[in-house]
């Protein structure tokens, strides 16, 4: 049992050191697609954190008539608290604003001083909504529609926001389109590589192979090698990865942090994420590469 | 040993590689297989070792039915036979020893039973003392003993040779058949497949004679009447 596992191991090497230069080259090529993987893996995060950092800033302003009484308006408050979309809304009442306002243009002497000449505050008071997702906002301005809203209140508008995340949302879909039409490309080229590594392979102990099954090997002995080289190249094509991925992001960190305008740890993420990230891979390359060995096995391994 | 019952073999376009063959070869036998080429020797081999599946009839081996045998059974049935060709089929890169032992490590033997086995094989083929020389070193007929060697690794009960003295000169070709006759007297079951006429009237066993995939001819103390 343990001679021929270790046979097999002896002979899976074998065929790794006969065949070097294509070794390489199957290796360069699942190295190539688990970076491509690898790759969309860290676009779609960096899409959803965009998204989400733009999401973080949006609100809507709901703008009050002056005549609006403040029981009107504490009263609009609590409805729209009542809804389960919406995560905070924040009063900024007329004296609120004008000092919001004072403060924005405090280095700006023209504007206060045209504040001071008005006899009445022009500052009308008003709410500041955030829904729990920007997706809400429509059904949030559609509850302020009704007719004793729109008697007190002067503006409402998502409009602009609303064409930002669309903007943002098919950005994002269509990276995941073409990363996913990546991925399916090399995925393709790598079943190749290996199909015909494994093809070469067979080719080149065809002698022994003869032998092996006129003296009576079994079929799992004369396969076994073949799995064996393939998951060698698995694991090698996995390891570069890592030695090379994680400096690859460490350069990237600091243009994230740019584009995004705010923190966000990729490395982090990729640490707490290791073992469902790199575990999918590492069983992405390996289902190719088996399922390609098999392939070509059946196809030149007949008995 | 061995049961052909009704055997044919027909390929695409209907080609004939055997018609209609009724054998029996009992065990110790020494048969020789004689026939001009296409005649269905090397197709009658293929059969026997399941590199190939009749059209009809039946074959058994050693009582096993292996007509229809199952792919994952093959390597059972080869271990029970020992197969010897015209083409030495030995591995350049392994001495005499390894090329031997291989055929024992490919079916999982343990280290320590072969280096018990092989050296009794090669004793058997007069080759102990060339264990670690390289097949390049070795005349044909020394190769040709190499492959015997291996081929009585699992100690068969049926060794097929399908022409082994083929590539070989006279001298060469009389010491393989009397090697083979030495391991047919202790109790293996031979059949040769040949075209040398000489060696078949020299043996003074059973002739079977092929002709267009049909016996035409089968003696229990042949010559070659081709």
């Amino acid at each position: 049992m343990f001679s021929s596992f270790f046979r097999i191991i002896k002979f899976a090497f074998q065929n790794f050191y006969r065949n070097f230069w294509l070794a390489i080259v199957t290796i360069t090529i699942l190295v190539v697609t688990l970076f491509s993987i690898t790759a969309l893996i860290i676009l779609n995060v960096i899409s959803t954190q965009a998204v989400k950092s733009i999401e973080d800033k949006i609100d809507i302003s709901i703008y009050f008539k002056t005549e609006a009484e403040d029981i009107q308006i504490i009263k609009t408050r609590s409805e729209l608290l009542s809804l389960k979309e919406v995560k905070e809304v924040n009063l900024i009442d007329r004296e609120q604003a004008m000092v919001f306002f004072k403060e924005r243009h405090k280095d700006d002497p023209t504007i206060l001083e045209s504040v001071e000449i008005l006899k009445e505050n022009p500052f009308n008071s008003v709410l500041v909504v955030k829904a729990k997702n920007s997706e809400y906002y429509p059904e949030i301005l559609k509850v302020l529609d009704k007719e004793e809203y729109n008697q007190i209140i002067e503006k409402k508008d998502f409009s602009d926001h609303k064409i930002i995340i669309n903007k943002i949302s098919i950005i994002k879909t269509k990276i995941e389109k073409i990363g996913l039409f990546v991925i399916a490309f090399f995925a393709l080229i790598a079943a190749l590589i290996v199909f015909n590594t494994v093809r070469i392979a067979i080719y080149t102990h065809r002698s022994e192979i003869k032998i092996m099954k006129l003296v009576g090997a079994s079929n799992w002995f004369i396969r076994a090698p073949f799995l064996v080289e393939e998951f060698f190249y698995a694991i090698i094509s996995f390891l570069i990865l890592i030695a090379v991925f994680y400096p690859a992001i460490d350069f990237l960190q600091p243009h994230l942090n740019y584009f995004l305008e705010y923190d966000f740890d990729l490395i982090s993420y990729f640490k707490a994420n290791f073992a469902l990230i790199f575990g999918l891979e590492f069983l992405t390359i390996i289902i190719i590469n088996a399922l390609s060995s098999f392939v070509a096995m059946k196809k030149y391994l007949k008995a | 040993m061995v049961k052909l019952e009704n055997l044919s073999k027909i390929y695409q376009q209907d080609i004939v590689g055997l018609r209609n063959i009724n054998l029996h070869i009992k065990p110790r036998e020494f048969v020789s297989i004689v026939g001009q080429s296409g005649t269905g020797k090397s197709t009658l081999i293929k059969l026997l070792i399941a590199e190939e599946r009749p059209t009809e009839g039946r074959i058994t081996i050693g009582g096993w039915d292996i007509t229809n045998i199952k792919r994952s059974q093959i390597p059972a049935l080869r271990r029970q036979i020992g197969v010897v060709f015209q083409d030495f089929k030995l591995l350049p890169q392994k001495t005499v020893f390894e090329n031997v032992a291989f055929a024992a490590q490919v079916c999982g033997e343990s280290n320590r039973k072969i280096k018990r086995i092989v050296p009794s094989a090669l004793r058997i083929v007069d080759l102990e003392d060339k264990a670690d020389r390289y097949p390049r070193h070795l005349s044909g007929g020394e190769q040709q003993r190499v492959v015997i060697a291996r081929s009585l690794i699992h100690r068969p009960k049926l060794l097929l040779a399908d022409e082994p003295t083929g590539n070989l000169d006279s001298f060469n070709a009389q010491e393989i058949v009397d090697m083979l006759l030495r391991i047919n007297d202790f109790g293996t079951t031979i059949i040769l497949v040949t075209h040398n006429s000489e060696i078949v009237n020299s043996l003074k066993k059973r002739v079977i004679t092929l002709d267009n995939g049909e016996i035409i001819s089968d003696k229990k103390c042949g010559k070659y009447t081709l």
